[in-house]
């Protein structure tokens, strides 16, 4: 269940008070926010998460008002509740895909379960180069890994911002159906930001900012 | 299992030309001051403890620093002799405890042959270890490491050379090795000693060619320890202004050479520690590049929930990696560097030297690098703590 209230949010005094509308979404529920650049989507996607703190109104995910916790459990709620899909550099380039699944569960605290790592990398087709640097990865990996990353630890909210804005309509397809399956098989939210029109017909829900 | 330890490990190796340049530059700064420093210790230890607690060198006029290198280290050429006679009264002043008579001008294989009493090992707290002390004219009890290098033993013989170098006219006496010493890391173990007859014979001998039999006897030096400190205070200038001898206080001599030693030392030193300064802001730079570049994936980091604290550990460890690589490679270097110049030098002074790794040194320039990391990773950390994560996600884009 997630509820935003008259939220708005400005970057500093002189900048544009940015408004958004309510949003309600039931549990599983996904939505796809469009809109142009420049409108505030990845702002939105960024309250979300708790990486900005609302400039007024209120934002509930699963009962909690996340523009109230303090920034410690602000860290650990962002931690376990939330994934991120970028649209690029998805993942630590130190670490290889296994360690940086490994790291994605050690910094949310949960028990480094190689059953969970295991079952994400096949189910996302990446089994066979978890030992490969991120950088050595191909585009289609890079991606897969950018959406394990962000359910490997069961969130109960993915955010996506842009995922496909630069993907052929082939891949664009693919990675779109790879996030919806896996907030289905988490039982998440998913929450998409694009100004890509490719994706709409994927969703029921959609708000146009 | 992933912990934050592993990241910092994996961060630091995903850079290697980066950290090994840092690590070399900081080994090397290290080494350096260790190296010099432990050559600096391990010379006024040889030095220092050569001296035997001999408190005064009486010898001919000339530098005082030449008959003290000459009379107590073995390694400067007399300043000249002094008549047996004169070294005799000195002995019977009530202020001296003991008086020991040296007498140079042979060599056997390049190792001095010392002419004195059986006082002279006790100087260096040294006891006859197999066979006995020498007694007669052309006996001799040697030093436990020529004894071992020369593969000399009791009974053999040989003859020795004129001189102080081993190239030197062979003498036709014959002289026979009669005790060995015990070993004391000083440099009795590398001498060969005889009574004083032996040398005055051998030389007599050279006499009698020339038709000179009525030279008085001399000695070389004369080793002195007082009673009290008092004769410490008139003896030196009693003998520097009323006889044709001079007295050489060895701790203060050792004092002079080691202060002209020092400057070079001190120079080193500087050298070093200016490479040390100039590694130090190469690592702080490399910390300030590393997080800037590394911005987007510590902003990555606390989007998977990493907390402030820990994305400081995660630098801190770096800097420590590096740092402690380079305090390893900087003491395997310094180890090196010390074992290799007295080997390639191949300078007398230099040969068994016995090494003092310096601590307090080793200590201070581990203090000193600590230090500086904290300096470093904390000035790091600032663009951390401020750290925008929505700003720098969004700028990656």
């Amino acid at each position: 269940m997630i509820e935003t209230q008259n939220l708005t949010y400005q970057y500093s005094k002189n900048d544009e008070l940015l408004t958004f509308p309510d949003i309600t979404l039931k549990h599983k529920d996904g939505l796809l926010i469009l809109g142009k650049s420049g409108i505030g989507k990845t702002t939105l996607l960024h309250l979300f998460a708790g990486l900005l703190t609302p400039t007024s109104g209120s934002i509930k995910i699963d009962e909690i008002q996340i523009e109230t916790l303090s920034s410690t459990k602000l860290d650990a709620f962002r931690g376990s509740a939330i994934g991120l899909v970028f649209q690029k550099n998805r993942a630590l380039r130190s670490l290889t895909v296994v360690e940086n699944l490994q790291a994605r569960l050690f910094f949310n605290r949960k028990p480094e379960d190689m059953k969970v790592i295991n079952d994400v990398l096949l189910q996302l087709d990446l089994d066979n180069c978890k030992h490969k640097k991120v950088n050595e990865l191909s585009v289609g990996q890079s991606q897969r890994l950018g959406i394990a990353m962000a359910i490997v630890h069961k969130p109960k909210l993915i955010l996506a911002d842009e995922p496909t804005s630069s993907l052929d309509d082939e891949n664009c397809n693919r990675v779109m159906k790879l996030l919806l399956d896996q907030a289905a098989i988490t039982h998440a939210n998913l929450i998409v930001i694009t100004h890509d029109h490719r994706v709409m017909p994927l969703f029921s829900n959609v708000l146009k900012l | 299992m992933m912990n934050v330890w592993k990241i910092s490990v994996k961060n630091t190796l995903s850079k290697p030309l980066d950290v090994l340049l840092t690590v070399l530059f900081l080994g090397v700064s290290i080494a350096l001051l260790l190296g010099v420093e432990e050559l600096n210790e391990s010379f006024k230890n040889k030095f220092n403890n050569n001296l035997g607690g001999v408190d005064l060198v009486i010898g001919a006029k000339g530098s005082s620093l030449q008959l003290v290198m000459a009379s107590l280290l073995h390694l400067d050429s007399p300043t000249g002799n002094i008549p047996y006679e004169e070294a005799l009264k000195i002995s019977r002043n009530k202020l001296v405890k003991k008086a020991i008579p040296i007498s140079y001008g042979d060599n056997y294989l390049g190792y001095r042959i010392v002419g004195t009493t059986n006082d002279f090992p006790e100087i260096y707290n040294a006891t006859i270890a197999e066979g006995r002390a020498p007694e007669k004219a052309f006996e001799v009890a040697i030093g436990a490491v020529l004894a071992e290098k020369e593969h000399l033993h009791i009974g053999d013989t040989f003859k020795s050379t004129h001189g102080l170098v081993s190239d030197g006219h062979v003498h036709n006496k014959v002289m026979t090795i009669v005790g060995i010493y015990t070993k004391t890391n000083q440099v009795l173990d590398k001498l060969l000693v005889t009574p004083l007859e032996s040398v005055w014979r051998m030389h007599e001998h050279h006499d009698e060619e020339h038709h000179d039999d009525d030279k008085p006897k001399e000695v070389t030096a004369l080793l002195v320890k007082f009673r009290t400190p008092i004769g410490l205070l008139t003896f030196p200038r009693k003998i520097n202004e009323s006889t044709n001898m001079q007295a050489a206080l060895p701790k203060y001599e050792m004092e002079k050479l080691f202060n002209f030693i020092g400057v070079g030392v001190t120079t080193v030193n500087w050298i070093a520690y200016l490479i040390l300064g100039l590694s130090c802001l190469g690592l702080g730079i490399n910390f300030l590049k590393l997080v800037k570049e590394r911005a987007y994936d510590l902003a990555l980091l606390r989007t998977y929930g990493a907390r402030i604290s820990e994305l400081i550990r995660i630098i801190l460890y770096e800097g420590l990696i590096i740092t402690g690589v380079a305090i390893i490679i900087g003491l395997l270097l310094s180890q090196l560097i010390v074992y290799c110049i007295p080997h390639v030098l191949n300078i007398e002074v230099f040969q068994d030297l016995t090494l003092f790794i310096p601590y307090i040194s080793f200590v201070k320039v581990i203090g000193l690098l600590l230090g500086i990391l904290v300096v470093t990773v904390f000035i790091a950390i600032i663009p951390i703590t401020k750290m925008k994560i929505s700003k720098v996600l969004n700028d990656e884009v």
